[in-house]
């Protein structure tokens, strides 16, 4: 009798706990209720800050002392300590308010960013990117709507980003993030030996037919270092740098998808075509011929690593900033060894400057003090001492400026705070930014995309996944089992392997992936206009 | 007197030595390695890879990696601190619940260690936890995160109930309550002198998972100088890994100061290095908590 009734006990608790477990996997993103309401009350009680701070006028209450809670990814730099004791100690001053700087770091930020918005924390400002899915978490209300607040409470900081920024970084409708003012542009480019080109009289690469020609004349004549440096990353390093250049995609699509910059409308499956059997017979040509090694999924060493050390002679693509920094390491190390670079731009005639999404800040949605934030974030940007000063560390201690240049004192083990060390990519302001000699050659490059810029129409839209979330991951699985290895040049056969790979991504759900994205992505392009 | 041995006897040494031998030499390999890596040059270490001997010597690693050691000392102080309080802590608790989980006239120990069990089986996932740990507790950015989530690992409340039940005779509690003693008094005088074996498993076993944390840091602290020292070693690695996995259109450039391969390395031996000195000395523990009680005579 006792142990029947333990029985029924053991499977009841049993059955709760299942459920709510269930219950828990169901709806964890939506435990949040009701999208905030904008606190719009604030205009009542202007200039009540007794000290009578020219910044505190924006017209907020900064009667009651708050802590702000600022989120950026990466690593605390070691001297963060005084640059936010000096922080604190205007802030007091400007809007009767401390900040507290917080650093994910490296480790599992993804998971971090999405707990610290998911489960309710206390933050009030955060860092936005595309690549940390700003879009999606705007669209799932996870930041708070500026479009009330910010002419209250950061008034300047409202001028002082243009209309064209504001409108750019909307997501269906409504501002979520403050961007970037800075203009800088991240396309891609060719990166090569010149070295060793000049040394062996190899053509210049600016397209592929030329860059081929340049892989051949180094595993030719430099039998010990290996022509290109691809890694593990196949999918962003080979395919999206590919198609950027060859079949001037708009953007890295996702699932296969392809739609060109000149007709970005038509949206067309890119996996399982003719034109992907000939691009992969083309990395698989460049595998044969040992351009780069049979191991490249399983390398662990970063590519511009191996630029800067000698073992690997260009890259299909990287961005000029990183390439100049790339320069400069190898020049540190290697005097006589030269890089050169040819953006994808100049050939193709057209480049796109990073998109205002590409660096941001927003106000999650549970902050309880989003004024006071958006009022800091204003002096962070446009008020001098605070940029230069959480930017750069402390003149004199920290940096000096030589003829305009930024210099730092020490080298980056011994100096507390380096050059942009707090991350600041996003409060960056061109008006005060100061940059070390070397930044000449990325201007440069810049200056010259500027030329013929045109706007980045892809970063804008908002994809939704939640309709096929389910079959997005599975796809995610077969696309590393099976196309990686093809693009990797493993597979011998392979029309027969793309075959495999079409036979097992259509059973993981491509074709409903493909019709939904192709949906919302042309819905977009009419709503924005750029079709 | 010797006793012969026979052909088999031997060849059955013969494979056994060798097997041993070989295992043991792919366990020391990997560390090998790491020392080799920690005294070559970086650049070394890129063009022609790692060696087990180190083609050319050099201490600048470790220099580097010494010449601002607070963050490393302290980082080895959060360690430190953490695993022996925690596991003081630990072991009180768990001790106690053991003792009174295989007490005969405790009613409920049956429902009671069936809970602690399920616990092991289904558990609410991370959000959950995440939100218990920052929002009700408020642990979060505390010493509290790194010790209280870790107190009571149900395998070793488990472990410590049957050990006790094996090791201290029902009959000896009896008399102890013969003679007046209460139950703390039973547990604290009786219990606990006749359980020391289980009591260095136990603790052993806690105190290298705190040793060996770095979730905890992950998760919860943004204090720089709140980091364990697992989590010191393993952002470093993390950062240069997110380096080289952000791709070109992310346009990250990190101006702070990049680890370098042998530097890693030198990182590694100086985070593992003392604890792995330790390990010849307790590991005999460990064996004879293992098998202690595993047979009931």
């Amino acid at each position: 009798m006792v142990g029947k009734q333990k029985k029924v006990l053991h499977l009841f608790i049993s059955l709760v706990l299942v459920l709510t477990l269930l219950a828990a996997c169901s709806n964890n993103s939506k435990t949040n209720n009701e999208p905030s309401p904008a606190p719009s009350k604030s205009t009542t009680t202007e200039g009540t800050n007794a000290e009578g701070n020219e910044s505190s006028i924006s017209g907020i209450d900064t009667s009651e002392r708050v802590e702000l809670q600022f989120y950026m990814l990466g690593n605390a730099p070691k001297d963060l300590d005084k640059v936010e004791a000096q922080v604190n100690e205007w802030l007091l001053e400007d809007l009767n308010a401390t900040v507290k700087f917080n650093y994910t770091t490296w480790t599992d930020w993804d998971q971090k960013y999405r707990l610290l918005l998911s489960t309710g924390q206390d933050v009030d400002l955060i860092f936005t990117a595309e690549w940390t899915q700003y879009q999606q978490y705007a669209k799932n209300g996870a930041f708070m709507r500026l479009d009330e607040l910010l002419p209250v409470a950061a008034p300047k900081l409202y001028e002082f980003v243009p209309q064209d920024m504001w409108e750019a970084v909307k997501i269906d409708g409504n501002i979520y993030t403050v961007p970037a003012t800075y203009k800088e542009y991240v396309t891609g480019g060719f990166v090569w030996r010149e070295d060793l080109r000049v040394k062996h009289n190899l053509p210049k690469p600016v397209d592929i037919e030329t860059f081929e020609a340049y892989l051949a004349g180094i595993k030719q004549n430099e039998p010990n270092i290996q022509p290109l440096a691809v890694g593990q990353d196949v999918g962003a390093t080979l395919e999206d740098a590919y198609l950027d250049f060859q079949r001037q995609r708009v953007g890295a699509m996702p699932y296969g998808l392809h739609a060109s910059y000149s007709d970005p409308s038509n949206i067309v499956g890119y996996w399982g075509s003719e034109e992907h059997l000939t691009d992969l017979k083309r990395y698989k040509s460049w595998a044969d011929n040992g351009y780069f090694s049979k191991n490249e999924l399983n390398e662990t060493d970063g590519n511009q690593d191996k630029l800067t050390n000698g073992t690997a002679a260009a890259m299909l693509s990287d961005n000029p900033t990183r390439y100049n920094s790339v320069l400069n390491q190898m020049k540190a190390l290697h005097p006589d060894w030269d890089l050169a670079y040819h953006p994808y731009g100049l050939t193709l005639g057209y480049a796109t400057p990073v998109h205002p999404i590409h660096n941001g800040f927003a106000v999650p949605k549970n902050s309880k003090k989003a004024e006071r934030a958006l009022a800091f974030y204003e002096l962070m940007v446009t008020d001098k001492r605070y940029n230069l000063l959480t930017q750069y560390g402390f003149e004199d201690v920290n940096y000096t400026v030589e003829d305009g240049y930024y210099k730092m004192i020490g080298d980056n083990t011994t100096n507390g705070f380096v050059r942009e060390a707090m991350n600041g990519w996003a409060w960056r302001n061109p008006e005060y930014m100061i940059f070390e000699p070397s930044y000449d050659g990325v201007e440069a490059i810049f200056n010259e995309l500027d030329k013929i810029q045109v706007p980045d129409i892809y970063t804008g839209f908002a994809e939704d996944y939640t309709p096929y979330q389910a079959e997005r991951a599975a796809l995610e699985q077969v696309e590393k089992q099976y196309l990686y290895p093809l693009m990797a040049g493993l597979v011998d056969d392979v029309e027969d392997g793309l075959k495999t790979f079409m036979e097992k991504a259509n059973q993981a759900g491509l074709e409903k992936i493909q019709e939904s994205y192709k949906q919302q992505w042309l819905q977009y392009l009419q709503e924005s206009g750029h079709n | 007197m010797k006793i012969k041995e026979d052909g088999a006897t031997k060849w059955f040494r013969f494979i056994a030595y060798v097997v041993v031998l070989t295992g043991s030499v792919l366990c020391l390999l990997p560390f090998l390695l790491i020392i080799s890596a920690s005294l070559t040059s970086n650049e070394e270490i890129v063009r022609e890879g790692y060696n087990l001997i180190p083609s050319s010597f050099t201490l600048d690693a470790y220099k580097i990696v010494f010449m601002f050691p607070e963050d490393l000392l302290r980082a080895y102080g959060v360690t430190t601190f953490v695993t022996i309080v925690g596991t003081a802590i630990g072991l009180l608790l768990m001790t106690m619940a053991g003792y009174v989980l295989q007490r005969k006239d405790f009613k409920y120990r049956n429902f009671f260690s069936f809970f602690i069990y399920f616990t092991t089986l289904f558990g609410g996932g991370l959000v959950p936890y995440y939100m218990l740990i920052t929002n009700y507790l408020k642990f979060g950015n505390t010493m509290n995160a790194l010790i209280w989530p870790s107190l009571m690992t149900p395998f070793l409340i488990i472990l410590m109930r049957s050990f006790i039940h094996s090791a201290v005779p029902d009959e000896v509690v009896e008399s102890a309550k013969i003679d007046g003693a209460n139950d703390f008094v039973i547990y604290y005088r009786v219990v606990l002198p006749l359980a020391v074996p289980g009591l260095a498993t136990v603790g052993l076993f806690l105190a290298l998972h705190y040793w060996n944390d770095w979730f905890h840091s992950a998760l919860f602290i943004n204090d720089t100088a709140k980091y364990q020292l697992q989590f010191y070693l393993y952002n470093i690695i993390n950062t240069s890994n997110f380096l080289n996995s952000i791709g070109a259109g992310a346009g990250v450039v990190l101006s702070g100061p990049v680890p370098s391969e042998s530097m890693k390395m030198a990182m590694a031996v100086v985070v593992t290095g003392p604890i792995l000195l330790l390990y010849p000395f307790i590991q005999r523990y460990f064996v004879k908590g293992l098998t202690i009680g595993a047979v009931k005579g």
